[in-house]
């Protein structure tokens, strides 16, 4: 989903700014209250940075289909961290990522919109459903990694379709989808498997940070 | 970190024996959708990409993440026994 520059076009590239921009302002006081709160949140957010910047920009190769994708780690930290502070942490994660030659600058606001927001709310937004009907952690968790997964490619193929195929959004939607989803499906089980695997474990040992309210989470046990 | 270590290595290990080409999908599906506009993908930002740059590049993030999950992962993850 990292879309480079020169891909889409100028108005597009503006409007995914304009859209990302107020969630990275939320985050960013999310991130401020957060930090004034609970010492450890600030240690937490550094280690959620580092582990959405490694998990969405090593490509893991899927042999059945012959080519190779990645996750994007951002369902797992909104569950530990909170989804408006992850915005944050992916806009930065997707800017470094711009050097090794992932991404790009002028699109930093599209690619922020598939993964940071549309793949850390839904992902989110599942979980909380989840967690509602008692669902287990774990589950609730594993389901988040997958949906967020699947729901940062869709929409990167949207962002993709609406700028370059504006006569014909549906069916290159369609198309680009259809391009992305083979190799994402494995990845995103492997999602299932390490966002249920991580939350699960760190539930077990301090149930507290997966618990604050102030981040949006909701308790584990 | 242990079970995403294990994915990667897993994933490597996979590809390793398919021996593909293993081209990455965001650039197969950027390329397609490009030739569909007659766009071309660019880079603003100086990549550090090459067979030196990429490994040092990782080297350093790595290095980095690793001091900060290293600093504060006994704090973080030490289990607490009256929680």
């Amino acid at each position: 989903m990292h879309i480079s520059d020169g891909i889409l076009a100028p108005e597009w590239c503006l409007l995914w700014f304009a859209v990302a921009i107020p969630f990275i302002a939320v985050g960013v006081w999310q991130i401020k209250r957060g930090t004034k709160e609970n010492a450890s949140y600030l240690p937490m957010l550094a280690m959620m940075g580092a582990a959405v910047f490694i998990i969405s920009v090593w490509h893991i190769p899927v042999p059945v289909t012959g080519s190779c994708s990645h996750p994007i780690g951002t369902p797992l930290s909104a569950i530990i961290v909170g989804p408006f502070a992850t915005v944050v942490l992916s806009t930065i994660a997707l800017f470094f990522q711009t050097f090794f030659g992932h991404g790009g600058l002028t699109t930093l606001g599209a690619n922020t919109m598939s993964m940071g927001i549309l793949g850390t709310f839904s992902g989110y937004l599942l979980f909380l459903g989840l967690r509602k009907v008692k669902s287990p952690l774990w589950l609730a968790a594993g389901f988040a990694g997958f949906a967020g997964d699947i729901a940062c490619y869709i929409v990167a193929a949207l962002e993709l379709a609406l700028s370059l195929n504006p006569g014909s959004v549906l069916s290159h939607w369609a198309l680009y989808t259809v391009g992305y989803i083979p190799t994402q499906l494995p990845l995103a089980v492997a999602e299932f498997v390490f966002t249920a695997g991580v939350v699960q474990y760190i539930a077990d040992r301090r149930p507290d940070l997966v618990a604050k309210k102030l981040w949006g989470g909701v308790p584990s046990a | 970190m242990v079970v995403i270590t294990v994915i990667f290595v897993i994933g490597a290990y996979l590809g390793y024996v398919a021996g593909s080409e293993m081209e990455g999908t965001d650039a197969m599906v950027e390329d397609t959708a490009a030739s569909t506009a007659n766009a071309e993908a660019t880079s603003l930002a100086p990549a550090i990409t090459d067979v030196v740059g990429e490994p040092i590049g990782f080297t350093i993030a790595g290095i980095v993440a690793g001091f900060i999950v290293g600093y504060f992962w006994t704090e973080l993850f030490r289990r607490r026994e009256n929680v």
